[in-house]
Order: C-alpha cells, then sequence, then structure tokens
C-alpha cells in the first residue's frame, strides 16, 4: 500500500510549504503532490521540468443561443446560485453546472459545454515526479481538482513502483482540504503559537477526527510565543495528539526560501538534529 | 464604499490589516468573509448582538410517492442523490441545493429541508463600529452561503471592510464581488509573490480597482516591487516584520494600541484608500 501524507495546517502561513519541501530530500521513492491549487508554491522550490501538461475540465456552464432565447426569464428565476441575470447574461464565476437551465428552457436555448477551470502539470523533479495544478482565479471545483492530482499521482506511483506521496495541501476546511486529507496513511498539521493559530487547529482537528484520518502536529516559529505555545500543546493532550516537533523561528528559514533553496538543504541546524530524523522515520513508517 | 482585504497566501496578515484599519477608523463596518478560518473576532471585542444560521437545502424522496424511475440520479450532477431499486439515497455534503432532481421528478416525491451550513455573528464594538463574522460548520464543503448572506446584510453600509479568505477560488470571488477597491496583503518571498500574481489575475478579471500593501517587508526580497512597477500596480504601504509585532498578535491584542509605528502605517493606508477625510 502507498503511504500518501498530508500536510495541513487550518490556518494559511503556518509553514506548511516550506515544512513539506524540507521533508522532501529524505524520500527516494516519493511521487509529490501540490494540491494548494489556487496558491501552489512547491514547484518554485522544487524546481522541476514539465513532461506533461493537460486541461482541466471542471463541470460544465451553460451557453445561451440568442436568437432562439424568448426572455422569458425562466432561467433567471430556477437559477439558485444568481448565475444568471434579468437580462439573461451568464455569471460564470456564480455559476455551478447544475444545468437546471438548460432543464427548464422552453425554447432550447440553452446549451452546456465544457470549462476548461485549471491546469494540471506532471513533472521531473531530482527528487521524483511531481504533480501539481493551478486552478484558474476565480474557478469552482477546486476540490474536484484536488481529487485528480492525487489520482495521477497514485497512477504514477504505481506506474514507477514508488511507495510514498507526499501531499501539501491547501489552508482552511472547505472541500479542497477534505478533498486532500480522505483516505490518507496519515496527516500532519502544521501551526503556529498565535490566538489565530490555535483556533483554526481547532476547526481542522474536528475535520481529521470526522474523517478518521491518524494525525500529528507540528509547531511552527513555538518561541515567537511560548505562553501560547504551551495553550496549544494543552488543547491538543485533550485531544489526544502527539506533538511531534516544535520548531524555532529562525530567519534563516525565510532567507532559504528568498534563495529559492529548501530549508533542510541549508545549514540551519534543526534539521540535522535527532527530533528531526526521529520525524522523518516516523513519517515513513 | 466597499473595501476587500485579500491575499493569495495565507498568514500574509489579511487579518491584522483589517482589524487595525477597521479599529483605526471613525467609523466603519468590518465583515470577516474567511468562514472557514475566521480570526478577527478573536481580536475584536463587543457585545454580540444577533446570532444567525445560515441555511441550505438538500432534498428528500417521500417514498409512499417515488417510484425508483432514477431521473433525478440521472439528472444530478454532483453524485448527490443516488436511486438504487427500492431506495433512494441522498448525500447531504455532496448536495449544491440546484433544486434540478425536485424539477425532474415526475411523481413529485422529492421535496427540500433545511441544513445549517454556519452561522453569522452580529458583533457591536462601539456605537460607530459594527463587526459581522461566519463560521463555516466542520465537515461542510463551501462557505460561499455564508459570505453571500454576510454581504447581503451589509449591503447598505457606507464604509465596509472585508476580511477574505486566502486563495483565489470561489470563496474569493464571493468575498469580492461588489467592491469599489481591493487591498491586497502581500509578502516579498517568492511564494507571496507566487500567490499575488493569481490574485492580481483575478482582480483584473473582475475588473476591481486595487493596491497592494507589503508586510514582513524585511524579510524576503526585492522582486516583488520589480514586479509592482513593471505592472503599474500602486504601492500603497510597506510594514515591517517585528518579533515584538508578533507576539502582540500572537495573544490576540491590536498593534495599533501599541505601537505608533503601526497606527501611522494604517493612517497613511487610509488616506490612501479613502481620501483626506480620514487623516486623523
Amino acid at each position: 500500500m502507498i503511504n500518501e501524507i498530508v500536510i495541513i495546517s487550518g490556518k494559511g502561513g503556518t509553514g506548511k510549504t516550506s515544512l513539506t519541501a524540507s521533508i522532501i530530500p529524505f524520500f527516494d521513492d516519493l511521487v509529490l503532490a501540490d494540491c494548494d491549487v489556487d496558491a501552489p508554491d512547491l514547484n518554485i522550490l522544487i524546481k522541476g521540468t514539465i513532461v506533461e501538461e493537460r486541461d482541466f475540465v471542471g463541470f460544465q456552464i451553460p451557453v445561451i443561443d440568442y436568437d432562439k432565447c424568448n426572455h422569458c426569464g425562466l432561467c433567471h428565476t430556477s437559477c439558485n446560485f444568481n448565475a444568471i441575470s434579468e437580462d439573461i447574461i451568464i455569471n460564470t464565476s456564480a455559476c455551478e453546472g447544475c444545468k437546471v437551465c438548460e432543464y427548464v428552457c422552453p425554447t432550447n436555448a440553452i446549451s452546456m459545454h465544457d470549462a476548461v477551470v485549471g491546469k494540471i502539470f506532471h513533472r521531473k523533479t531530482i527528487f521524483g515526479p511531481m504533480i501539481d495544478a493551478r486552478l484558474i482565479p476565480g474557478e469552482e471545483s477546486s476540490g474536484k481538482l484536488v481529487a485528480e492530482v492525487r489520482q495521477l499521482a497514485r497512477e504514477v506511483a504505481y506506474a514507477e513502483n514508488r511507495n510514498t506521496i507526499i501531499i501539501d495541501g491547501s489552508p482552511g476546511i472547505a472541500c479542497n482540504v477534505i478533498s486532500a486529507i480522505t483516505g490518507v496513511s496519515k496527516a500532519i498539521i502544521v501551526t503556529e503559537p498565535t490566538i489565530s493559530g490555535l483556533h483554526d487547529l481547532k476547526k481542522v482537528v474536528h475535520l481529521i477526527k470526522m474523517f478518521s484520518v491518524e494525525a500529528k502536529v507540528i509547531i511552527n516559529k513555538y518561541d515567537l510565543s511560548l505562553s501560547k505555545a504551551k495553550e496549544i500543546k494543552d488543547y491538543l493532550s485533550l485531544m489526544d495528539l502527539e506533538v511531534i516537533l516544535e520548531l524555532p523561528f529562525d530567519l534563516k528559514f525565510v532567507e532559504s526560501i528568498s534563495n529559492l533553496q529548501i530549508p533542510s538543504t541549508t545549514d540551519i541546524p534543526f534539521f540535522s538534529s535527532k527530533k528531526w530524523f526521529d520525524f522523518i522515520e516516523y513519517l515513513r513508517s | 464604499m466597499k473595501i476587500a482585504i485579500l491575499s493569495g497566501k495565507g498568514g500574509t496578515g489579511k487579518t491584522t490589516l483589517s482589524v487595525n484599519l477597521f479599529s483605526y477608523l471613525d467609523k466603519a463596518t468590518l465583515i470577516d468573509t474567511d468562514v472557514e478560518e475566521p480570526n478577527s473576532h478573536l481580536f475584536l471585542k463587543g457585545k454580540l448582538i444577533k446570532e444567525k444560521s445560515v441555511i441550505k437545502h438538500y432534498p428528500k424522496v417521500n417514498d409512499d410517492l417515488c417510484d425508483y424511475c432514477g431521473k433525478c440520479g440521472d439528472f444530478c450532477n454532483f453524485n448527490a442523490i443516488i436511486p438504487t431499486k427500492k431506495k433512494v439515497l441522498v448525500f447531504h455534503d455532496l448536495c449544491h441545493d440546484c433544486g434540478g432532481c425536485s424539477l425532474v421528478c415526475p411523481k413529485n416525491a422529492i421535496t427540500y429541508v433545511d441544513k445549517e451550513v454556519g452561522k453569522e455573528f452580529h458583533i457591536q464594538v462601539s456605537e460607530n463600529k459594527l463587526f459581522l463574522y461566519g463560521n463555516l460548520t466542520v465537515g461542510e464543503v463551501s462557505g460561499v452561503r455564508i459570505i453571500e448572506s454576510l454581504k447581503e446584510t451589509t449591503r447598505n453600509e457606507d464604509l465596509l471592510l472585508i476580511d477574505s479568505p486566502p486563495g483565489t477560488s470561489c470563496s474569493t470571488v464571493a468575498a469580492i464581488d461588489g467592491t469599489d477597491y481591493c487591498i491586497i496583503c502581500a509578502e516579498a518571498t517568492p511564494f507571496g509573490l507566487s500567490d499575488m500574481k493569481m490574485v492580481v489575475e483575478l482582480l483584473r478579471a473582475e475588473g476591481r480597482n486595487f493596491g497592494v500593501v507589503v508586510n514582513k517587508c524585511n524579510l524576503g526580497n526585492d522582486e516583488i516591487y520589480h514586479y509592482l512597477e513593471e505592472e503599474k500596480i500602486e504601492l500603497l504601504e510597506k510594514i515591517k516584520f517585528d518579533r515584538e509585532f508578533a507576539s502582540i498578535m500572537a495573544d490576540g491584542e491590536l498593534l495599533i494600541n501599541h505601537s505608533q509605528y503601526f497606527r501611522d502605517k494604517m493612517a497613511n493606508i487610509a488616506r490612501k484608500v479613502l481620501g483626506d477625510k480620514y487623516d486623523q
């Protein structure tokens, strides 16, 4: 069975992608899946060359034939998403592709057409194959796109006999995150010692419990507030969740990213500590 | 005037900027539309004056009327209703509440029942300051309904600030809908720049006016400034990273109450975005 590891955070900007990138050099049998499809950044650090690029059709959107339309307004009143205006103009970013408008139109003026909502990339990197995607800004279906990225990553893993998939997730708790965590082997939640970090952690913990996913937590930049870090640990012990790593705030982290280097490949002492290697060992298990 | 504060990348300081700018202004309304992970309420104290459920609907099949013809399942694009030979299964979480299944049902066997997807909270912070936030129930797939509800409630506010969700997907589109101006809160790192470019693409496609605040400007590199210059995008303000700021925010305090530097920055952003009348 493939070891699928997802890195999520609830709150954005806690260091998900930097940590995901830092894990990567310690594996030699992995496939990378960047599932943060409306802010994909892993490829900035893990520079790869594109092997294949394809359009992602998320759903179908209506197209109106104005020669046939008699402006009866049924499509406008039937749409539950306010995606068709009173003067029968379609707002594609509000449309969810349900095709109710096509169904109710008495003059058959509406037909459904494929909507390209993103692009999927298959890249070759020095660490192994990477699948990532980019949702066209403003589009729907990020959950479906995430599912597609994971599916492709699995296909590549089977085809090349690779045993680990590392998934960089997105912030939040909605469809894109649910899609990133379902059926994984383990989840790593990256949090930070702030009032917002703790609040958001609680919602994401609730989510992983709901989906019965095995999870452990990293407190990043723990020394920015030792009291909040303690509050987080108290909360996690109540929830029976282990803090597997606590990383200090280190400006070298930001510097390495600004220089497009993976933090764990620079001279940051933490990455040669026993704690770090124990963590990698856990991920491999 | 309606102003959204958004970012692309998470953790750049949207909420920091939103709650401090809101607190700096004399009279304003703030809504936190990051309903998946709302944080503004952690910094703003006030009186809860209203709490409201945000509802979506999902289909319920009357077994006495249903003849298992399967038309509802054929119509549904979201695999939310699946007829079997003896029972029609409904998957609440997958349902988009489009109404299609009940439209196509020849036996009128399908009705809709309510389901709460989250809540809206109204908080009176002071006489001239109203703050609203939404909270999506864990397990629900989309916060768009709650965002739309918050926007509808505050439709007639004179000065509305909107703390937006990260990213550039449907919930961000819902948050910026109808705004007069957008403030992108960015970071000068390669991740910050890449994600900001996606936001710029979105704002241009939606025809919005916008400017950029570079937060934690002493971390990262100069590339973002070259980009802003090339693209002729207004740089509204630069705000430094300071461990002291980080620890004040970590405890849920407002920076404008602790730092003249930060207060001056808010004053300057308010003046640039709102005009001279907000030069306090």
